[in-house]
Protein backbone atom coordinates (compact mmCIF):
# COMPACT_ATOMS: atom_id res chain seq x y z
CA UNK A 1 0.00 0.00 0.00
CA UNK A 2 1.03 3.47 -0.74
CA UNK A 3 1.61 6.06 2.48
CA UNK A 4 -1.12 7.60 4.15
CA UNK A 5 -1.59 10.99 2.88
CA UNK A 6 -1.96 14.16 5.46
CA UNK A 7 -4.36 17.00 4.50
CA UNK A 8 -3.32 19.81 6.74
CA UNK A 9 -6.50 21.35 7.85
CA UNK A 10 -4.83 24.60 9.26
CA UNK A 11 -5.47 27.02 6.64
CA UNK A 12 -9.23 27.89 7.54
CA UNK A 13 -11.24 30.44 7.90
CA UNK A 14 -12.26 29.50 11.48
CA UNK A 15 -8.97 30.85 12.45
CA UNK A 16 -9.47 34.43 13.23
CA UNK A 17 -6.12 35.16 11.77
CA UNK A 18 -6.69 33.22 8.29
CA UNK A 19 -10.29 35.02 8.02
CA UNK A 20 -8.52 37.99 8.09
CA UNK A 21 -5.44 37.10 5.57
CA UNK A 22 -8.25 36.35 3.81
CA UNK A 23 -10.59 39.11 4.17
CA UNK A 24 -7.48 41.49 2.99
CA UNK A 25 -5.78 38.97 0.61
CA UNK A 26 -3.03 39.29 2.85
CA UNK A 27 -0.05 36.09 1.98
CA UNK A 28 1.74 36.74 5.16
CA UNK A 29 -0.29 34.34 7.64
CA UNK A 30 -1.20 32.08 4.76
CA UNK A 31 1.84 31.10 3.59
CA UNK A 32 3.37 31.45 6.97
CA UNK A 33 0.35 28.44 8.19
CA UNK A 34 1.40 26.55 4.69
CA UNK A 35 4.82 26.37 5.73
CA UNK A 36 4.27 24.87 9.15
CA UNK A 37 2.03 22.33 8.24
CA UNK A 38 4.81 21.27 5.21
CA UNK A 39 7.59 21.24 7.39
CA UNK A 40 5.40 19.45 10.08
CA UNK A 41 4.47 16.62 7.07
CA UNK A 42 1.65 17.58 5.27
CA UNK A 43 0.95 15.99 1.65
CA UNK A 44 -1.46 18.10 1.09
CA UNK A 45 -3.03 21.54 2.23
CA UNK A 46 -6.46 21.92 2.36
CA UNK A 47 -7.86 25.81 1.67
CA UNK A 48 -10.95 26.48 3.13
CA UNK A 49 -12.33 30.08 2.55
CA UNK A 50 -15.52 29.38 4.08
CA UNK A 51 -18.74 29.85 2.42
CA UNK A 52 -17.59 33.37 0.54
CA UNK A 53 -20.54 33.91 -1.45
CA UNK A 54 -19.42 37.47 -2.38
CA UNK A 55 -15.68 36.94 -3.59
CA UNK A 56 -15.59 33.09 -4.07
CA UNK A 57 -14.09 32.92 -7.56
CA UNK A 58 -11.39 36.09 -6.95
CA UNK A 59 -10.37 34.64 -3.38
CA UNK A 60 -9.99 30.66 -4.03
CA UNK A 61 -7.82 31.57 -7.12
CA UNK A 62 -5.65 34.05 -5.33
CA UNK A 63 -5.00 31.06 -2.80
CA UNK A 64 -4.60 28.58 -5.17
CA UNK A 65 -2.14 30.41 -7.15
CA UNK A 66 -0.34 32.00 -4.04
CA UNK A 67 0.08 28.17 -2.18
CA UNK A 68 0.95 26.69 -5.33
CA UNK A 69 3.86 29.52 -6.67
CA UNK A 70 5.41 29.71 -3.25
CA UNK A 71 4.98 25.87 -2.50
CA UNK A 72 6.45 24.05 -5.65
CA UNK A 73 3.15 23.61 -6.56
CA UNK A 74 1.93 21.32 -3.40
CA UNK A 75 -1.35 19.92 -4.30
CA UNK A 76 -4.32 21.45 -2.42
CA UNK A 77 -7.88 20.76 -1.28
CA UNK A 78 -10.57 22.97 -1.96
CA UNK A 79 -12.76 23.62 0.63
CA UNK A 80 -15.47 26.17 0.41
CA UNK A 81 -19.41 25.47 -0.26
CA UNK A 82 -19.01 28.05 -3.02
CA UNK A 83 -18.88 25.50 -6.24
CA UNK A 84 -18.19 28.17 -8.82
CA UNK A 85 -15.46 28.96 -6.30
CA UNK A 86 -13.97 25.30 -6.30
CA UNK A 87 -13.95 25.39 -10.51
CA UNK A 88 -12.49 29.30 -10.51
CA UNK A 89 -9.20 27.04 -8.07
CA UNK A 90 -9.13 24.38 -10.17
CA UNK A 91 -8.74 26.65 -13.18
CA UNK A 92 -5.38 27.69 -12.03
CA UNK A 93 -4.41 24.92 -10.40
CA UNK A 94 -1.59 23.03 -11.21
CA UNK A 95 -1.66 19.42 -10.93
CA UNK A 96 1.93 18.25 -11.78
CA UNK A 97 2.52 17.61 -7.57
CA UNK A 98 -1.49 15.73 -7.58
CA UNK A 99 -4.96 16.19 -8.63
CA UNK A 100 -7.17 18.43 -7.19
CA UNK A 101 -9.61 17.69 -3.87
CA UNK A 102 -12.80 18.71 -4.28
CA UNK A 103 -13.90 18.71 -0.71
CA UNK A 104 -16.38 17.78 -0.36
CA UNK A 105 -19.14 16.33 -1.57
CA UNK A 106 -22.05 14.74 0.38
CA UNK A 107 -25.08 12.14 -0.32
CA UNK A 108 -27.76 15.23 0.17
CA UNK A 109 -27.37 18.81 -1.41
CA UNK A 110 -23.50 18.52 -2.30
CA UNK A 111 -23.74 15.20 -4.33
CA UNK A 112 -23.29 18.00 -7.54
CA UNK A 113 -19.55 18.34 -6.57
CA UNK A 114 -19.16 14.57 -7.60
CA UNK A 115 -20.20 15.80 -10.95
CA UNK A 116 -17.82 18.70 -10.21
CA UNK A 117 -14.87 16.59 -9.56
CA UNK A 118 -15.81 14.48 -12.83
CA UNK A 119 -15.90 17.19 -15.01
CA UNK A 120 -12.79 18.64 -13.57
CA UNK A 121 -10.81 14.86 -13.11
CA UNK A 122 -10.32 16.20 -9.47
CA UNK A 123 -10.41 13.87 -6.69
CA UNK A 124 -13.84 14.32 -4.43
CA UNK A 125 -14.55 13.39 -1.08
CA UNK A 126 -17.59 11.73 -0.64
CA UNK A 127 -19.12 12.35 2.41
CA UNK A 128 -21.88 8.91 3.92
CA UNK A 129 -24.20 10.69 4.81
CA UNK A 130 -27.30 13.22 3.44
CA UNK A 131 -28.73 15.73 5.80
CA UNK A 132 -26.86 14.86 9.27
CA UNK A 133 -25.24 12.35 10.70
CA UNK A 134 -26.09 8.83 9.35
CA UNK A 135 -27.83 6.42 11.77
CA UNK A 136 -25.70 3.63 11.18
CA UNK A 137 -23.46 1.50 8.74
CA UNK A 138 -26.54 0.10 6.76
CA UNK A 139 -27.10 3.77 5.82
CA UNK A 140 -22.89 4.96 5.53
CA UNK A 141 -23.22 2.05 3.11
CA UNK A 142 -26.22 3.01 1.63
CA UNK A 143 -24.71 6.39 0.57
CA UNK A 144 -21.29 5.11 -0.07
CA UNK A 145 -22.88 3.35 -2.96
CA UNK A 146 -24.73 6.19 -4.19
CA UNK A 147 -21.95 8.58 -4.55
CA UNK A 148 -19.67 5.69 -6.22
CA UNK A 149 -22.57 5.02 -8.90
CA UNK A 150 -22.70 8.37 -9.55
CA UNK A 151 -19.18 9.45 -9.71
CA UNK A 152 -18.15 5.95 -11.94
CA UNK A 153 -21.42 6.50 -14.24
CA UNK A 154 -19.59 9.85 -14.77
CA UNK A 155 -16.35 8.33 -15.92
CA UNK A 156 -14.24 8.71 -12.38
CA UNK A 157 -11.69 6.30 -11.24
CA UNK A 158 -12.74 4.32 -7.91
CA UNK A 159 -9.56 5.93 -6.82
CA UNK A 160 -10.57 9.53 -6.96
CA UNK A 161 -13.50 8.78 -4.64
CA UNK A 162 -11.83 9.09 -0.86
CA UNK A 163 -14.73 8.35 1.38
CA UNK A 164 -15.41 10.03 4.81
CA UNK A 165 -17.25 7.87 7.41
CA UNK A 166 -17.68 11.60 9.16
CA UNK A 167 -16.17 10.93 12.83
CA UNK A 168 -18.27 11.65 15.75
CA UNK A 169 -17.56 13.46 18.30
CA UNK A 170 -16.67 11.26 21.73
CA UNK A 171 -18.31 13.69 23.94
CA UNK A 172 -21.97 12.98 23.36
CA UNK A 173 -21.45 9.92 20.84
CA UNK A 174 -18.82 7.72 22.31
CA UNK A 175 -21.25 4.30 21.37
CA UNK A 176 -20.99 5.65 17.45
CA UNK A 177 -17.39 5.01 17.89
CA UNK A 178 -16.87 1.28 16.84
CA UNK A 179 -19.17 1.94 13.96
CA UNK A 180 -17.11 4.32 12.15
CA UNK A 181 -13.90 2.26 12.58
CA UNK A 182 -16.05 -0.63 11.38
CA UNK A 183 -17.09 1.52 7.95
CA UNK A 184 -13.64 2.41 7.50
CA UNK A 185 -13.00 -1.42 7.48
CA UNK A 186 -15.87 -2.17 4.50
CA UNK A 187 -14.68 0.78 3.16
CA UNK A 188 -11.31 -0.50 2.80
CA UNK A 189 -12.24 -4.08 1.87
CA UNK A 190 -14.15 -2.73 -1.08
CA UNK A 191 -10.85 -1.38 -2.14
CA UNK A 192 -12.10 1.91 -1.69
CA UNK A 193 -9.93 4.97 -0.60
CA UNK A 194 -10.78 7.01 2.70
CA UNK A 195 -10.70 10.08 4.33
CA UNK A 196 -12.02 12.15 7.28
CA UNK A 197 -11.81 15.14 9.70
CA UNK A 198 -10.32 13.10 12.27
CA UNK A 199 -9.76 15.37 15.49
CA UNK A 200 -13.54 15.87 15.41
CA UNK A 201 -13.26 13.00 17.76
CA UNK A 202 -12.12 14.83 20.92
CA UNK A 203 -13.62 18.01 20.49
CA UNK A 204 -14.66 19.59 23.62
CA UNK A 205 -11.72 17.80 25.10
CA UNK A 206 -8.46 19.15 27.52
CA UNK A 207 -6.37 20.62 25.06
CA UNK A 208 -3.64 17.99 26.85
CA UNK A 209 -5.76 15.25 26.38
CA UNK A 210 -6.95 15.96 22.49
CA UNK A 211 -3.76 14.90 20.75
CA UNK A 212 -3.73 11.62 22.92
CA UNK A 213 -7.36 10.74 21.85
CA UNK A 214 -6.47 11.79 18.34
CA UNK A 215 -3.36 9.68 18.22
CA UNK A 216 -5.12 6.79 19.61
CA UNK A 217 -7.88 7.12 16.56
CA UNK A 218 -5.83 7.23 13.80
CA UNK A 219 -3.73 4.36 14.90
CA UNK A 220 -7.13 2.31 15.21
CA UNK A 221 -8.54 3.91 11.80
CA UNK A 222 -5.50 3.32 9.88
CA UNK A 223 -5.22 -0.50 11.54
CA UNK A 224 -8.77 -0.47 10.14
CA UNK A 225 -7.58 0.90 6.41
CA UNK A 226 -7.94 4.27 6.61
CA UNK A 227 -5.60 6.10 3.67
CA UNK A 228 -5.94 9.83 4.22
CA UNK A 229 -7.20 12.27 7.14
CA UNK A 230 -7.72 16.21 7.50
CA UNK A 231 -5.76 16.76 9.98
CA UNK A 232 -3.52 19.34 12.15
CA UNK A 233 0.07 18.26 10.92
CA UNK A 234 1.66 20.31 13.28
CA UNK A 235 0.22 17.85 16.21
CA UNK A 236 3.89 16.03 16.65
CA UNK A 237 2.10 13.08 18.38
CA UNK A 238 -0.27 12.78 15.68
CA UNK A 239 2.80 12.72 13.16
CA UNK A 240 4.37 10.54 14.99
CA UNK A 241 2.01 8.01 15.51
CA UNK A 242 1.25 8.25 11.84
CA UNK A 243 4.61 7.18 10.58
CA UNK A 244 4.85 4.44 12.55
CA UNK A 245 1.58 3.26 11.62
CA UNK A 246 2.79 3.25 8.03
CA UNK A 247 5.63 1.69 9.35
CA UNK A 248 3.80 -0.96 10.68
CA UNK A 249 1.86 -1.34 7.71
CA UNK A 250 4.97 -2.18 5.25
CA UNK A 251 3.80 1.52 3.71
CA UNK A 252 6.80 2.71 4.55
CA UNK A 253 10.46 1.16 4.69
CA UNK A 254 11.72 1.39 7.92
CA UNK A 255 15.21 3.53 8.57
CA UNK A 256 16.33 4.31 12.27
CA UNK A 257 15.71 7.93 11.50
CA UNK A 258 12.38 7.58 9.77
CA UNK A 259 10.35 10.17 12.63
CA UNK A 260 12.76 12.90 11.00
CA UNK A 261 12.02 12.32 7.44
CA UNK B 1 -11.14 -11.97 -25.23
CA UNK B 2 -8.50 -8.97 -26.42
CA UNK B 3 -5.88 -8.65 -24.24
CA UNK B 4 -5.99 -5.14 -22.47
CA UNK B 5 -2.17 -4.18 -21.84
CA UNK B 6 -2.08 -2.07 -18.85
CA UNK B 7 0.96 -0.20 -18.00
CA UNK B 8 2.92 -0.21 -15.10
CA UNK B 9 5.12 3.08 -15.11
CA UNK B 10 4.96 4.60 -11.79
CA UNK B 11 4.50 8.19 -10.79
CA UNK B 12 7.88 8.38 -9.31
CA UNK B 13 11.48 7.69 -10.54
CA UNK B 14 14.64 6.71 -9.98
CA UNK B 15 17.24 10.03 -9.42
CA UNK B 16 19.04 10.86 -12.85
CA UNK B 17 22.76 10.62 -11.51
CA UNK B 18 25.54 12.14 -13.42
CA UNK B 19 29.36 11.26 -12.83
CA UNK B 20 32.07 12.78 -14.98
CA UNK B 21 32.13 15.75 -17.15
CA UNK B 22 31.97 17.25 -20.33
CA UNK B 23 30.67 14.63 -23.45
CA UNK B 24 31.94 11.70 -21.86
CA UNK B 25 29.74 12.20 -18.73
CA UNK B 26 27.27 9.20 -18.29
CA UNK B 27 24.17 9.27 -16.70
CA UNK B 28 21.97 6.90 -14.92
CA UNK B 29 19.14 6.37 -13.51
CA UNK B 30 15.50 8.45 -14.16
CA UNK B 31 13.89 5.99 -15.49
CA UNK B 32 9.46 5.44 -14.12
CA UNK B 33 9.66 1.87 -14.17
CA UNK B 34 11.06 -1.64 -13.41
CA UNK B 35 14.35 -3.08 -14.73
CA UNK B 36 14.56 -3.82 -18.36
CA UNK B 37 10.37 -2.93 -18.17
CA UNK B 38 11.00 -0.52 -21.59
CA UNK B 39 7.64 -2.09 -22.46
CA UNK B 40 6.06 0.35 -19.75
CA UNK B 41 7.57 3.70 -20.36
CA UNK B 42 10.61 4.19 -22.37
CA UNK B 43 14.07 3.82 -20.11
CA UNK B 44 16.14 6.95 -21.58
CA UNK B 45 19.53 5.98 -19.31
CA UNK B 46 20.40 2.37 -20.09
CA UNK B 47 22.53 0.60 -17.35
CA UNK B 48 25.91 1.20 -17.49
CA UNK B 49 29.09 -0.47 -16.88
CA UNK B 50 31.94 0.31 -15.17
CA UNK B 51 35.61 -1.38 -16.22
CA UNK B 52 37.59 -2.50 -13.04
CA UNK B 53 41.36 -1.42 -12.92
CA UNK B 54 43.32 -2.00 -9.61
CA UNK B 55 46.47 -0.54 -7.78
CA UNK B 56 48.03 -3.72 -7.45
CA UNK B 57 48.10 -4.07 -10.68
CA UNK B 58 45.58 -6.88 -12.97
CA UNK B 59 44.83 -10.54 -12.35
CA UNK B 60 47.77 -12.20 -13.64
CA UNK B 61 46.16 -15.78 -13.29
CA UNK B 62 43.63 -14.66 -16.14
CA UNK B 63 45.20 -14.50 -19.53
CA UNK B 64 42.05 -12.73 -21.02
CA UNK B 65 43.09 -9.95 -18.34
CA UNK B 66 46.54 -10.68 -18.30
CA UNK B 67 47.05 -10.25 -21.75
CA UNK B 68 44.90 -7.38 -22.55
CA UNK B 69 46.51 -5.16 -20.22
CA UNK B 70 50.38 -7.00 -20.58
CA UNK B 71 52.80 -3.79 -20.80
CA UNK B 72 50.82 -1.02 -19.38
CA UNK B 73 53.91 0.26 -17.09
CA UNK B 74 51.75 2.75 -15.14
CA UNK B 75 48.64 3.74 -14.16
CA UNK B 76 47.97 6.01 -16.88
CA UNK B 77 48.26 3.06 -19.30
CA UNK B 78 45.82 1.06 -17.43
CA UNK B 79 43.21 3.88 -17.46
CA UNK B 80 43.75 3.95 -20.97
CA UNK B 81 43.45 0.67 -21.68
CA UNK B 82 40.64 -0.12 -19.42
CA UNK B 83 38.65 2.91 -21.56
CA UNK B 84 39.45 1.17 -25.14
CA UNK B 85 37.19 -1.94 -24.04
CA UNK B 86 34.18 -1.64 -26.27
CA UNK B 87 31.22 -1.33 -24.30
CA UNK B 88 33.00 0.57 -20.86
CA UNK B 89 31.01 3.61 -20.02
CA UNK B 90 33.52 4.64 -17.07
CA UNK B 91 36.61 3.89 -15.05
CA UNK B 92 36.33 2.12 -11.56
CA UNK B 93 40.10 2.68 -10.07
CA UNK B 94 40.05 0.22 -7.10
CA UNK B 95 42.91 1.29 -4.40
CA UNK B 96 43.38 -1.94 -3.00
CA UNK B 97 46.69 -1.42 -2.10
CA UNK B 98 45.69 1.15 0.48
CA UNK B 99 44.22 -1.63 2.49
CA UNK B 100 46.11 -1.02 5.96
CA UNK B 101 46.17 -4.74 6.56
CA UNK B 102 47.49 -5.56 3.33
CA UNK B 103 50.56 -3.34 1.02
CA UNK B 104 49.14 -0.26 3.23
CA UNK B 105 49.97 2.30 0.45
CA UNK B 106 50.75 5.63 1.91
CA UNK B 107 47.69 8.19 0.92
CA UNK B 108 49.87 10.76 -1.02
CA UNK B 109 50.93 7.67 -3.32
CA UNK B 110 47.28 6.69 -4.21
CA UNK B 111 46.51 10.16 -4.31
CA UNK B 112 49.21 10.43 -7.27
CA UNK B 113 47.74 7.12 -8.78
CA UNK B 114 44.37 9.00 -9.25
CA UNK B 115 45.51 11.85 -10.85
CA UNK B 116 47.73 8.98 -13.11
CA UNK B 117 44.21 7.50 -14.27
CA UNK B 118 42.55 10.99 -14.62
CA UNK B 119 45.26 11.49 -17.30
CA UNK B 120 44.86 7.92 -18.59
CA UNK B 121 40.99 8.39 -19.16
CA UNK B 122 38.01 11.31 -20.17
CA UNK B 123 35.64 8.91 -18.86
CA UNK B 124 33.46 9.38 -15.46
CA UNK B 125 35.37 7.97 -13.13
CA UNK B 126 34.99 6.08 -9.48
CA UNK B 127 37.08 5.64 -6.73
CA UNK B 128 36.87 2.17 -4.84
CA UNK B 129 38.08 2.99 -1.48
CA UNK B 130 39.79 -0.12 0.20
CA UNK B 131 39.05 -2.11 3.24
CA UNK B 132 40.53 0.32 5.53
CA UNK B 133 36.91 2.21 6.55
CA UNK B 134 38.94 4.31 8.50
CA UNK B 135 41.62 5.09 6.29
CA UNK B 136 39.20 5.80 3.66
CA UNK B 137 38.24 8.95 5.32
CA UNK B 138 41.33 11.04 4.95
CA UNK B 139 41.91 9.34 1.29
CA UNK B 140 38.67 10.15 0.09
CA UNK B 141 39.49 13.19 1.19
CA UNK B 142 42.66 14.06 -0.50
CA UNK B 143 41.28 12.16 -3.72
CA UNK B 144 38.21 14.33 -3.81
CA UNK B 145 40.86 17.60 -3.38
CA UNK B 146 42.80 16.36 -6.24
CA UNK B 147 39.91 15.26 -8.51
CA UNK B 148 38.71 18.31 -8.16
CA UNK B 149 35.92 19.58 -10.91
CA UNK B 150 35.70 15.69 -12.58
CA UNK B 151 33.00 14.84 -10.48
CA UNK B 152 33.60 11.64 -9.56
CA UNK B 153 32.26 8.97 -7.86
CA UNK B 154 33.45 7.85 -4.35
CA UNK B 155 32.68 4.16 -3.12
CA UNK B 156 32.00 4.23 -0.58
CA UNK B 157 30.57 5.92 2.63
CA UNK B 158 29.35 3.32 5.38
CA UNK B 159 27.81 4.23 8.63
CA UNK B 160 31.30 3.96 10.27
CA UNK B 161 32.72 7.08 8.30
CA UNK B 162 30.09 9.09 6.08
CA UNK B 163 30.24 11.81 8.28
CA UNK B 164 33.82 12.77 7.16
CA UNK B 165 33.25 11.69 3.54
CA UNK B 166 29.47 13.81 3.17
CA UNK B 167 31.39 16.92 4.42
CA UNK B 168 34.76 16.64 2.45
CA UNK B 169 33.84 14.78 -0.43
CA UNK B 170 30.59 15.60 -0.69
CA UNK B 171 30.09 18.89 0.67
CA UNK B 172 33.61 20.62 0.50
CA UNK B 173 34.99 18.88 -3.50
CA UNK B 174 31.33 18.51 -4.17
CA UNK B 175 31.92 15.51 -5.63
CA UNK B 176 29.59 12.48 -5.90
CA UNK B 177 29.37 9.52 -2.60
CA UNK B 178 28.39 6.03 -2.63
CA UNK B 179 26.45 5.02 0.02
CA UNK B 180 27.06 1.67 1.31
CA UNK B 181 25.39 -1.25 2.70
CA UNK B 182 25.50 -4.80 3.36
CA UNK B 183 22.04 -6.66 2.42
CA UNK B 184 20.09 -4.30 4.75
CA UNK B 185 17.75 -2.12 3.34
CA UNK B 186 17.10 -0.50 6.36
CA UNK B 187 20.80 0.37 6.49
CA UNK B 188 20.35 1.44 3.03
CA UNK B 189 17.99 3.51 3.34
CA UNK B 190 19.16 5.03 6.80
CA UNK B 191 22.67 5.82 5.51
CA UNK B 192 20.93 7.98 2.30
CA UNK B 193 19.07 9.84 5.13
CA UNK B 194 22.05 10.78 7.25
CA UNK B 195 23.98 11.58 4.05
CA UNK B 196 21.21 14.09 3.10
CA UNK B 197 21.15 15.06 6.57
CA UNK B 198 24.79 16.30 6.29
CA UNK B 199 23.77 18.68 3.11
CA UNK B 200 24.19 16.30 0.63
CA UNK B 201 22.10 16.76 -2.05
CA UNK B 202 20.17 13.10 -2.41
CA UNK B 203 20.88 13.95 -6.56
CA UNK B 204 24.43 13.55 -5.96
CA UNK B 205 24.21 10.07 -4.06
CA UNK B 206 24.21 6.39 -5.16
CA UNK B 207 23.90 3.75 -3.59
CA UNK B 208 26.09 0.53 -3.39
CA UNK B 209 23.48 -1.79 -1.19
CA UNK B 210 25.67 -4.77 -1.07
CA UNK B 211 26.40 -7.37 -3.82
CA UNK B 212 27.31 -11.29 -4.31
CA UNK B 213 28.41 -14.22 -6.36
CA UNK B 214 25.59 -15.39 -7.89
CA UNK B 215 25.15 -18.75 -5.96
CA UNK B 216 26.60 -17.30 -2.92
CA UNK B 217 23.64 -16.22 -0.68
CA UNK B 218 22.47 -13.79 -4.38
CA UNK B 219 18.74 -13.86 -3.26
CA UNK B 220 19.94 -11.41 -0.51
CA UNK B 221 20.73 -9.30 -3.11
CA UNK B 222 17.73 -9.67 -5.37
CA UNK B 223 15.29 -9.15 -2.66
CA UNK B 224 17.46 -6.03 -1.17
CA UNK B 225 17.26 -4.38 -4.99
CA UNK B 226 13.82 -5.37 -4.92
CA UNK B 227 12.53 -4.08 -1.69
CA UNK B 228 14.69 -1.13 -2.58
CA UNK B 229 13.12 -0.46 -5.91
CA UNK B 230 9.70 -1.25 -5.09
CA UNK B 231 10.07 1.56 -2.18
CA UNK B 232 11.50 4.48 -4.78
CA UNK B 233 8.77 3.51 -7.31
CA UNK B 234 5.76 2.07 -5.73
CA UNK B 235 5.97 4.07 -2.35
CA UNK B 236 7.47 7.29 -3.85
CA UNK B 237 10.19 6.98 -1.21
CA UNK B 238 12.89 9.68 -2.34
CA UNK B 239 14.81 8.03 0.00
CA UNK B 240 15.47 5.18 -1.77
CA UNK B 241 15.56 6.96 -5.01
CA UNK B 242 18.59 6.75 -5.92
CA UNK B 243 20.87 4.79 -8.48
CA UNK B 244 22.56 1.44 -7.06
CA UNK B 245 26.09 1.10 -8.47
CA UNK B 246 26.66 -2.72 -7.99
CA UNK B 247 30.98 -3.33 -8.09
CA UNK B 248 30.78 -7.02 -9.20
CA UNK B 249 34.41 -8.02 -9.85
CA UNK B 250 35.59 -8.09 -6.74
CA UNK B 251 33.13 -10.61 -5.86
CA UNK B 252 33.08 -13.06 -8.69
CA UNK B 253 36.84 -13.36 -9.27
CA UNK B 254 37.38 -14.22 -5.40
CA UNK B 255 34.81 -17.36 -5.44
CA UNK B 256 35.98 -20.61 -5.89
CA UNK B 257 34.45 -21.17 -9.34
CA UNK B 258 36.55 -18.33 -10.76
CA UNK B 259 39.71 -19.51 -8.77
CA UNK B 260 40.51 -23.22 -8.45
CA UNK B 261 43.00 -23.90 -11.31
CA UNK B 262 41.87 -26.87 -14.12
CA UNK B 263 45.17 -28.92 -13.19
CA UNK B 264 42.90 -29.11 -9.54
CA UNK B 265 39.30 -29.77 -10.94
CA UNK B 266 39.58 -30.94 -14.48
CA UNK B 267 35.76 -31.96 -14.78
CA UNK B 268 35.13 -27.60 -14.20
CA UNK B 269 36.60 -27.19 -17.41
CA UNK B 270 38.57 -23.77 -18.02
CA UNK B 271 39.23 -21.60 -15.45
CA UNK B 272 39.19 -18.48 -17.41
CA UNK B 273 36.08 -19.73 -18.95
CA UNK B 274 34.19 -19.92 -15.53
CA UNK B 275 35.37 -17.07 -14.32
CA UNK B 276 33.91 -14.88 -17.07
CA UNK B 277 30.73 -16.73 -16.54
CA UNK B 278 30.21 -15.89 -13.47
CA UNK B 279 30.70 -12.43 -14.16
CA UNK B 280 28.07 -12.13 -16.63
CA UNK B 281 25.58 -13.93 -14.87
CA UNK B 282 26.06 -12.13 -11.60
CA UNK B 283 26.00 -8.88 -13.57
CA UNK B 284 23.07 -9.56 -15.47
CA UNK B 285 21.18 -10.72 -12.52
CA UNK B 286 22.50 -7.70 -10.77
CA UNK B 287 20.78 -5.57 -13.96
CA UNK B 288 17.89 -7.70 -13.95
CA UNK B 289 17.18 -6.78 -9.90
CA UNK B 290 17.97 -3.57 -9.76
CA UNK B 291 21.64 -1.94 -10.25
CA UNK B 292 21.64 0.88 -13.08
CA UNK B 293 25.50 0.20 -13.33
CA UNK B 294 27.73 -2.62 -12.52
CA UNK B 295 31.46 -2.90 -12.09
CA UNK B 296 33.22 -5.62 -14.16
CA UNK B 297 36.76 -6.59 -14.71
CA UNK B 298 36.82 -8.49 -17.56
CA UNK B 299 36.86 -7.48 -21.02
CA UNK B 300 35.34 -10.61 -22.43
CA UNK B 301 32.71 -10.14 -19.66
CA UNK B 302 32.02 -6.56 -20.56
CA UNK B 303 31.83 -7.48 -24.23
CA UNK B 304 28.58 -10.01 -23.21
CA UNK B 305 26.85 -7.56 -20.69
CA UNK B 306 27.03 -4.56 -22.71
CA UNK B 307 25.29 -6.50 -25.70
CA UNK B 308 22.87 -8.04 -23.30
CA UNK B 309 21.82 -4.03 -22.30
CA UNK B 310 22.14 -3.00 -25.99
CA UNK B 311 19.93 -6.18 -26.72
CA UNK B 312 17.04 -5.36 -24.12
CA UNK B 313 16.78 -1.60 -24.36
Amino acid sequence: MSKFIIIGERIHCISPVIREAMNSMDPGPILKRAKQQLDAGADYLDVNIGPAESNGETLMKWAVQLLQSEFDNVPLSLDTANRKAIEAGISVYNRSKGKPIVNSADAGDRIENIDLAAANDAIAIALCSKAGIPADNDERMMYCQELLERGMTLGMSEEDLWFDPLFLVIKGMQDKQNDVLEAIRMFTEMGLRTTGGLSNVSNGMPKTVRPIIDSAMIAMAMANGLSSAIINPCDRRMIETIKSCDIIKDNCLYADSFLEI
Amino acid sequence: MPLTKTSQKFNASINAFTIGTGDKAVTMGGENVLPFYTFDAPIENAPKIGAEISDLGMDKNVPGIRDYYAGAEDFTELARRASAIPGVDFIAFALDAADPNGEDRSVEECVEECKQVAEGTDLPIVIIGSKGIEKNETLFDKVADALSGKNVLLMSAREENYKTIAASAGLAYSQKIGAESAVDINLAKQLNVIISQMGVKPQSIAMNVGAASAGYGFEYVVSTMERVKMAALQQNDNMLQMPIVTPVADEVWNVKEAVVSEEDIPEWGPQEERGIQMEVVTASACLASGSNAVILRHPASIAAVSKMIRELI
